[in-house]
């Protein structure tokens, strides 16, 4: 991408808020392949650097386009800060470290191996949902495929709101001319995307790109019994984040460990207050730098605006963000979520005749292992002793690559 | 026009719009429409339009905000308000 030949293009910006600017760099991976990158200038100028051939006009259309969905929210977006944690951290790279220490492999762009202590992290992350969040609720462990029928995804609205994050699957035709020609193709020149042309089947599936969506899809039709149950998964999730991808605080393929409610509103209500209470003391205990606030998602949509607006005012939507002190920003580790009917409306699933209502919390596996060593660093013995306690009980030292 | 006719219409078109049983007994002008589940954020933006087009009436998200707009009640209130009703 660096190689390519530019030009500059200037276009100003409604506000300067770190909120908003947030949101359009994230939005603006997905405006234009022909933006190779930009960056943006303290006087509210944003400088897009695009491709020498590209149409300047229509580039200028597709960003304004942008920036209409997000201007709105300069003012309707309600922040609401319900705990905070400050500590006076390093400025770590914990990135590279990892890389050196080998901890963390990178295989392609948002991907990475885990191992060592980064590998133990991710478990005891795991471990810790299943032995402190998940007996309180008396959730019951559950299982799910990593690929998810797109018809699924359209009944619940997926693609109106998040249409850019998803990682369609597909596979080879069933025609052994095809195979044939594929595999020939791969043997003479190895393996090239040209060679998919015209040989893909259509596609019907697409890899998770979060964590709870089977639960709901495998409790169609069901009446449950008042006031309803819980559940714990973790699931290989997909989400295709274009320029967005950036060491591990945000990566394309990651690990979601995830305690569903399904059942009566206030069965979902109450225990969603009391995973939060559960979260807060888990970061206290853990010492982390953090904030844990009202959020919203990315909605790629054009009505952002209304969405967003809504989901803060009610509350829909809190994020733990931990902070990761090199790279000047929070990263969002976990979100405590109510969905409404939203799912208990799409397949169907009843409590006392009505649709049932939804909530869950999530953990961002991943971003927790970032975030802990961003704020501690790689030794140990230098971390908060509630976390080495739990590692040492989760995941301990024997049998595990050091 | 009366609170009382706002009221009315919006239950209706709540009714119809989100399925709403006639026979469920928690669906009230008080009940939390968002937090039992009635109504989501795509169907805030339902509500919107509704209230648009039906009274005239435009809610911004800056009413989302600002307001408390959870109940048949507190839509119709801020409806009723702003076609002048006190």
């Amino acid at each position: 991408m660096s190689s390519t030949a530019t030009k500059a293009v200037t276009i100003r910006l409604e506000s300067t808020e770190a909120d908003y600017r947030t949101q359009v760099e994230y939005a603006l991976s997905f405006a234009s392949e022909d933006i190779a990158r930009h960056e943006f200038a303290a006087d509210g100028t944003l400088l897009l650097h695009i491709k020498s051939a590209a149409d300047e006009n229509a580039v200028r259309e597709k960003v304004g386009k942008l920036l209409e969905r997000y201007a709105d929210r300069t003012f309707g977006l309600k922040e609401i800060v319900h705990f905070k944690q400050e500590r006076d951290l390093p400025a770590i790279d914990a990135w590279t470290q990892l890389l050196e220490r080998r901890w963390v492999t990178q295989v392609g762009a948002g991907h990475v191996v885990l191992r060592g202590l980064a590998a133990r992290l991710h478990r005891t992350i795991n471990a810790k949902v299943l032995a402190y969040m998940a007996p309180p609720f008396n959730a019951e462990e559950e299982y799910y495929p990593s690929t998810i029928r797109c018809s699924t995804l359209d009944r619940i609205a997926h693609f109106t709101s998040f249409p850019e994050h998803v990682d369609f699957v597909s596979h080879l035709r069933e025609d052994v001319d095809v195979l044939s020609k594929f595999s020939k193709s791969c043997r003479e020149s190895g393996w090239k995307p040209e060679h998919h042309d015209k040989a893909m089947s259509p596609i019907d599936f697409a890899i998770c790109p979060s964590c709870c969506y089977h639960c709901y899809e495998s409790m169609e039709n069901w009446d449950l019994p008042k006031p309803g149950r819980a559940t714990t998964m973790v699931v290989n999730c997909h989400r295709y984040e274009a320029g967005n991808l950036t060491t591990m605080s945000r990566l394309r393929a990651f690990h979601q460990r995830d305690v569903v409610w399904v059942g009566h509103p206030e069965y979902v209500r109450q225990s969603r207050l009391k995973a939060d209470t559960l979260l807060i003391q888990w970061a206290k205990d853990w010492q982390v730098d953090c904030t844990f606030e009202n959020a919203n998602d990315m909605f790629f949509t054009d009505d952002y605006a209304v969405k967003a607006s809504f989901q803060r005012q009610q509350e829909a939507k809190r994020e733990l963000r931990l902070r990761i002190p090199f790279e000047k920003k929070a990263i969002s580790c976990s979100s405590s979520n109510f969905h409404a009917a939203t799912f208990g409306k799409a397949f169907n699933i009843k409590l006392d005749g009505r649709p049932a209502t939804s909530g869950c919390m999530g953990w961002g596996c991943e971003r927790w292992v970032y975030a802990i060593f961003s704020q501690f660093g790689l030794d140990q013995s230098k971390w908060p002793e509630a976390i080495r306690a739990d590692v040492n009980t989760f995941a301990p030292e024997k049998g595990y690559n050091e | 026009m009366q609170l009382s006719e706002v009221m009315d219409e919006l239950r209706s078109f709540l009714k119809k719009t989100f399925k709403v049983s006639d026979t469920d007994s928690e669906f009230t002008d008080d009940v939390h429409l968002f937090d039992y589940g009635y109504v989501d954020s795509f169907g805030a933006v339902s509500i919107i339009t509704f209230a648009k087009e039906r009274f005239g009436v435009t809610i911004s998200d800056k009413d989302l905000v600002v307001h408390s707009l959870n109940t048949i009640r507190e839509i119709s209130t801020l409806i009723h308000q702003r076609l002048g009703g006190k």
